[in-house]
């Protein structure tokens, strides 16, 4: 009853550029889509941002659009279409600059137009955790047989909302994110949307065996992690237990550190208390500032992209260990075996999502 | 899987399992409601008004007794409604539009999965938990999210359509939450639950006060 769960990559856009190519190179090379700009803040403050420069109008419609068009050049994207599919969307607030009014209506009609007015459309808004939520809930439909391909999306683009939003919480970065290093100092806002697909056979030379994913809840703070990464630490756990997979079998970590003090030291916490502090571990933030809705996907995305070129890939901004408990921070891009990986992502809300993949051998 | 108990509120009133708790006669039906359940839980005032409900419906439905002597990952929230957190993303934006003064005590309410993280914190729950848009409530979504759970460790899973929309000027136009309690490992009909709930909201909604 209970079928094999594979993912596929689908298409990265973000300030790197369109497509996976582009995005291989860059982490190869440590390029960040971080810049200055300045007097963008509440106050007129420069601030760093890894935002899309090549779209500038209807920022997140065309965003989406975009990623679709290149998704739609995809060899198996002909069959994902022909086939008995469901779209999962991952936001946090969808198309921001139409807000209050437009929740997710023109995400709708874009993925309509696309894959056909009956298409099954779900919309997960879970903070920074919606990502790996989305694929979670994807690999749930192929795993029960109710759908042939899942296509997940995750999207969010950067505006003065969530920008003035962070800064009012004073958790925006004066300098480009450091994850996981002594003086970070906040976030750095980015946008992004990743595409995968999720079926019950690879659809290319690439793909991988989803094992398990979860999620659990701090029950601590709306806005701050837990001091003892209890959400985390136990979701971490279930899905190690669920996919029957040990701590020391754990290859490599993508975590989520979003660079600000209290996310980061909790991470630290939670990966001690999971015995995997000594697993390489890296935060792609420093690549793509934090996508928020699209983190989890892109991210996602990335680590697969690692397991491919078997190279662990550097974790850009970090120089010295900044937490209580000493993590395996990737500091040069290294080659190594990579069988299993497992990603996790932190939000607002107290919530705490992860994943593991397999390499198919 | 089985539907243990269902509760309603709006300005109209709370229910609960077909009946009426209480009518509200107070403009601030919210604050009226808390006064009623007799909690002592001063967080609730600064919630929005999603979270609000929410909680309201929650501890209304303690009364089932079935939230004593859970442990604490045997819950799971399934959440959703059409709109987000549009009526708080609204006062966020008047607060940096109008009163140049970003407000973080409404940013963090942007969110509209900060209800299931409310709910999580107030009860303990480390259980799973998602929050989830749809164009309107669909009993099936719900069912069908309830059959991926079971496999999961959790027996048990609160469920939510907890709604604060606002028409095309900007004021509320509905305000209502429904909640909903599952226990995951019991038989019964799957498909008669979906037509229970539907025409459970169905009969809230329409019900004569």
């Amino acid at each position: 009853m209970s079928r094999s769960v594979f993912l596929s990559a689908g298409t990265l856009v973000t300030p790197i550029g369109v497509g996976l190519d582009a995005h291989e190179k860059a982490l190869e090379k440590g390029v960040s889509g971080i810049k200055q700009y300045p007097e963008i803040g509440f106050h007129q403050e420069d601030l760093f941002l890894s935002k899309i420069e090549f779209i500038d109008q209807d920022r997140y419609n065309e965003l989406l659009k975009s990623a679709l068009n290149d998704f739609l050049s995809l060899d198996f994207s002909v069959e994902v279409l022909r086939g008995k599919t469901k779209v999962i969307v991952s936001s946090t607030k969808g198309n921001i600059d139409a807000l209050p009014f437009d929740t997710f209506e023109s995400t709708r009609q874009i993925l309509q137009d696309i894959f056909g007015a009956q298409i099954e459309i779900e919309i997960v808004s879970n903070a920074c955790i919606s990502g790996v939520i989305a694929i979670n809930d994807a690999a749930n439909y192929i795993k029960h047989n109710q759908f042939d391909y899942v296509v997940v999306i995750g999207i969010d683009v950067i505006s003065n909302f969530v920008l003035y939003g962070f800064q009012s919480l004073f958790a925006v970065s004066d300098q480009p994110v450091r994850p996981f290093d002594k003086d970070r100092k906040g976030i750095t806002l980015g946008e992004g949307c990743g595409i995968v697909v999720l079926s019950s056979t690879g659809l290319d030379t690439n793909s991988v065996a989803y094992l398990a994913g979860s999620s659990s809840n701090d029950a601590n703070h709306i806005s701050g992690p837990s001091r003892t990464g209890e959400g985390l630490y136990r979701v971490v756990e279930r899905v190690l237990r669920s996919a029957e997979i040990s701590a020391d079998e754990v290859d490599y970590i993508s975590a989520h550190g979003t660079g600000t003090l209290y996310n980061d030291e909790m991470e630290s916490i939670a990966f001690k208390r999971c015995v995997l502090e000594c697993k390489p571990i890296n935060s792609y933030k420093g690549f793509f500032g934090h996508t928020l809705g699209a983190a989890g996907v892109i991210e996602t995305i990335c680590s697969m992209l690692s397991m491919k070129k078997q190279m662990l890939y550097r974790n850009l901004g970090f120089g010295e260990q900044g937490t209580s408990e000493k993590l395996a921070i990737i500091e040069q891009n290294t080659p190594c075996d990579i069988d299993v990986v497992l990603k996790t992502a932190s939000g607002f809300g107290g919530g705490n999502a992860a994943l593991l993949f397999k390499r198919i051998v | 899987m089985r539907l243990i108990g269902t509760c309603f509120l709006s300005a109209r009133g709370l229910m609960m399992d077909g009946k009426l708790i209480c009518q509200f006669s107070d403009e601030n039906w919210l604050k009226e409601a808390y006064g009623m359940l007799q909690v002592d839980y001063p967080k609730f005032y600064k919630m929005d008004n999603l979270s609000k409900m929410a909680f309201i419906c929650t501890e209304q439905l303690k009364t089932t007794g079935y939230f004593e002597n859970l442990s604490d990952e045997e819950m799971a929230l399934i959440f959703a409604n059409s709109c987000a957190s549009q009526h708080t993303d609204m006062k966020f934006i008047h607060s940096y539009t109008e009163q140049s003064n970003p407000s973080p005590s409404l940013f963090v309410y942007t969110l509209p999965n900060i209800v299931t993280g409310e709910l999580a914190i107030r009860n303990k729950w480390y259980g799973s938990n998602c929050f989830y848009i749809l164009p309107t409530f669909d009993a099936n979504f719900f069912v069908n999210k309830l059959q991926h759970l079971k496999e999961e460790d959790g027996n048990f899973c609160l469920c939510g359509w907890v709604e604060s929309k606002l028409d095309a000027t900007g004021v509320i136009e509905l305000e209502e939450s429904f909640l909903f309690l599952v226990s995951l490992n019991e038989i019964d009909k799957e498909g008669s639950l979906i037509n229970q709930l539907q025409e459970t909201l169905t009969d809230y909604r329409n019900f004569k006060i």
